[in-house]
């Protein structure tokens, strides 16, 4: 590959963990930024402890989403409750444009490391502070993962059945919406600087940007006073729009049919032609009227049909469907395949461990998913000689010093 | 921070979101819709219920900071307006299915010969290429192809996925970043690019790494009532309150270890267990509940029945103060109006009131996604009803004649 990454030239300092801050800057590290990533080794980063392992074995340097969440960064381990810890720190706030943290309000200030004391060291860094409430207000430091913050912004509520308990989108979901923001506004503070040259901190409430995505279930309430609630896989606007079981043991079928044209094609696959002209069914407000009975049609036909071919047929005929592969079988589906999703990197301790690649395609300027996954504080070296441009001398105290752990 | 930028926004339903991150940052965006308004103003719920092409919220969540014309690009006439348009153009967002614009000349090779610098964002189901690029799909279809629905819901129950739908706001937000990282590349190089984004691929990312499982060697994970299995681990996230759910981060290893500390000294002081319960190795148990080991996952098991017979006897709000005095992982499971009146969002003075003055009325809008100390994010323009700035933009930024623009009203290419 011969192009310039996109954010060659782009030092980022970064403090984040768990899952919605690191995600953030690993989009950065796909696109060439050079991202710094600090960790203590007092307190190691969650995602460590949590599934999928290598070989199913957990383990600080087995966890499959550490190294998803940081692939492409150079690691640092810094014992922060040590003075000496400090002076590095103020050191790579020197060398960078950027500094990203997700703690919880605060913890930065405690060290001395708030905007407001960076500043007086750098006046034009950027600075984004991330956490699940946001750095004001009475819930401030409300603390907790993506979960959390998805139960509070109203994400549980309508996800589920009417007649059970919330189901809950999966895992820690506002860690999945934020890094999209959290790299956008990065993004823009270093053109707004471009042109301006001034730095600023940005204050980026997970659950306030992922209530971006429940926008129209908010303006429901603010707008009609209605509160949106758990719904199955049933949508206001379409009918059918299901999720309907296969041949085989918790296999499934998405099917939807947004317009006339869908349900009637969707009547010729499943060999019953004669429903497209049934008046019960003819037009989408009479369809959205009997979700019922075309749900029980629908699952009698697929319930005799393997969910890949279903998939196959229906998409065929230009019908809404997908199969539910398991996430363990997706590695195998084609199209992710062929969109290169997965990237195999080389491994100090299994050789090789494999991150999902960039989330996007960049015609001139490609991502480059090619850096070692970092290893507890195998580089750090690297990054004292090499970024900072310490002595061997000073890296050597520092380790006797036990800075580096 | 963008306003020296534009944005053509060319997006059906799908994709609105992006160009609206980038007109929240700043950019004037020029939302490019078919006569008759987008396929979006179709889809409710509706203000008061009310179907309008001007009352869809779906249409109101998604198109704030942005100004509307209508333009038929299927028409050479229209086409070549656009092209006008494109000149002055730094971004064009579209979500047609791959080919479609190519094929009506407006592809990214025809627009770049005429603005080099043009960053050209396509967002579409599964990307430009692969077996899958031309299927049908969505929300619930790519909700099933990236992987997050197989892991939601109840495990007797077909999985379920969040009745609001998220698979785009999932690709357009994505769409926005990458479209940011481009937009910096271009300050050096002078040059824009083209940029396709998968909406399967952006929605991956809510699976939560579980699928690198088969690569890496580790179990299937699962939807279960409450919770998720990572692999064979039952984790459970929901618990009972006296007047509800909360959902409780319950999980354990050096850096969460001691917030389930002080769980458990609560539920001690209350007498809901002892004090060996109480102060079993929580950094370790990580590991030991991840080794799989049935007499493990036993053990954890009987600690959330533990939880449950103490959130059960607490209200949402009593666990949340609870949470907050004691540095604890709980959270009220909340709705769209508890949402609204949180004391949280008002201190931060999050809810944004926008006039619509076709309907003489005034709306409580979900706030920025940011807040940025120089150049906080405004919001400037309530979501535009369909070709209102027509006469601003065709005649007076553009320039057609007053003659011109009246001709092709009345053919209907811009209507």
């Amino acid at each position: 590959m011969t192009h310039t990454d996109a954010l060659a030239g782009v030092k980022i300092l970064d403090f984040m963990w768990a899952i919605a801050g690191p995600a953030s800057t690993r989009i950065l590290a796909d696109y060439g930024a050079t991202v710094v990533r600090v960790e203590t080794t007092t307190r190691f980063d969650a995602v460590r402890t949590v599934g999928p392992f290598h070989g199913g074995k957990p383990g600080l340097e087995n966890a499959g989403m550490f190294y998803n969440m940081n692939a492409g960064k150079l690691p640092i381990t810094l014992d922060l409750a040590k003075p000496a810890a400090r002076e590095v720190v103020l050191d790579l706030v020197r060398w960078a444009d950027v500094v990203a943290e997700s703690f919880s309000p605060k913890t930065m200030q405690a060290w001395g490391f708030d905007y407001a004391s960076l500043r007086q060291l750098k006046p034009d860094i950027i600075m984004l502070s991330t956490c699940l409430m946001g750095q004001t207000g009475p819930r401030s430091r409300f603390a907790g993962f993506g979960n959390l913050a998805a139960a509070i912004s109203g994400f549980f509520h309508p996800t589920g059945w009417p007649d059970r308990p919330p189901a809950g989108p999966f895992g820690a979901y506002t860690d999945y919406i934020a890094p999209w923001y959290n790299a956008t506004a990065i993004m823009a503070a270093l053109t707004h600087k471009h042109h301006t040259g001034e730095g600023q901190h940005i204050d980026l409430s997970q659950a306030e940007a992922a209530l971006q995505f429940l926008g129209p279930a908010l303006l429901d309430y603010t707008a009609n006073g209605r509160i949106q609630g758990p719904a199955g896989n049933r949508d206001r606007n379409f009918a059918p729009h299901g999720v309907y079981p296969t041949r085989g043991h918790d296999r499934w079928i998405a099917i939807v049919a947004e317009n006339d044209q869908h349900w009637q094609a969707l009547c010729t696959v499943m060999g019953r032609p004669e429903l497209a002209n049934d008046a019960r069914f003819a037009t989408r407000t009479a369809r959205l009227d009997s979700q019922d009975e075309l749900d029980s049609l629908i699952a009698d036909w697929t319930r005799q049909h393997d969910m890949l071919e279903a998939e196959a047929h229906l998409q065929a005929q230009r019908i809404p469907a997908s199969a539910l592969r398991s996430v363990r079988d997706l590695y195998d589906d084609p199209q992710l395949q062929q969109r290169q999703h997965f990237v195999d990197l080389s491994h100090p301790k299994h050789g090789t461990t494999t991150v999902e690649g960039s989330r996007f395609k960049f015609s001139r300027t490609p991502a480059r998913v090619e850096g070692a996954a970092p290893t507890l504080g195998r580089e750090n070296a690297y990054v004292l000689e090499t970024i900072l441009g310490y002595s061997q001398e000073r890296i050597t105290e520092l380790v006797a010093a036990g800075v580096l752990e | 921070m963008l306003n020296r930028y534009r944005v053509l926004d060319l997006t059906s339903e799908r994709g609105l979101l992006c160009a609206q991150i980038l007109g929240d940052l700043g950019a004037d965006v020029i939302k490019v819709e078919p006569p008759g308004g987008s396929p979006a103003r179709r889809l409710g719920p509706f203000y008061q219920d009310r179907p309008d092409p001007d009352t869809s919220l779906v249409w109101w969540a998604y198109n704030r900071n942005k100004r509307s014309i209508t333009l038929d690009i299927t028409t050479d006439e229209g086409r070549d307006i656009l092209r006008r348009l494109v000149k002055s153009a730094h971004f064009f967002i579209e979500s047609d299915m791959p080919g479609t614009l190519a094929e009506l000349g407006l592809g990214y090779p025809e627009l770049a010969a005429d603005n080099p610098g043009l960053i050209y964002v396509s967002i579409t189901p599964f990307g430009q290429n692969g077996p899958k690029a031309s299927y049908a799909d969505s929300d619930l279809v790519i909700l099933a192809a990236g992987g997050p629905l197989i892991l939601t819901g109840d495990d007797d129950r077909p999985p379920v996925r969040v009745s609001v739908p998220q698979a785009y706001p999932h690709a357009s937000a994505a769409a926005a970043a990458a479209a940011m990282i481009a937009l910096y590349e271009s300050l050096r190089s002078g040059q824009g690019q083209y940029i396709d984004i998968s909406a399967q691929q952006a929605v991956a990312q809510a699976t939560q790494s579980t699928l690198l499982a088969a690569p890496l060697g580790d179990a299937d994970s699962q939807r279960m009532s409450g919770g998720a299995k990572l692999g064979d681990i039952p984790i459970r996230l929901i618990w009972p309150a006296r007047d509800g759910h909360v959902a409780i981060s319950y999980l354990f290893g050096s850096a969460i270890a001691h917030f389930t500390q002080r769980l458990m000294n609560w539920i001690c002081e209350e007498g809901f267990c002892d004090e060996a319960t109480r102060d079993k190795d929580w950094v370790g148990y990580g590991a030991y509940l991840f080794s799989g080991s049935q007499e493990a996952i036993d053990d954890y098991i009987g600690l959330t029945e533990l939880l449950e017979r103490f959130t059960i006897t607490k209200t949402k709000t009593e666990l949340l103060e609870g949470a907050l005095e004691r540095g604890l992982l709980i959270a009220p499971i909340t709705t769209t109006e508890e949402v609204v009146h949180s004391p949280q969002l008002a201190a931060r003075d999050y809810w944004q009131t926008l006039e619509h003055p076709e309907l003489r009325q005034s709306f409580g809008y979900p706030g920025p996604f940011a807040k940025f100390s120089t150049c906080p994010i405004s919001y400037r323009r309530r979501p535009p009803t369909v070709g209102e700035h027509n006469t601003e933009i065709y005649l007076d930024e553009l320039g057609l004649s007053r003659q011109r623009l009246a001709d092709l009203t009345t053919r209907r290419i811009i209507a």
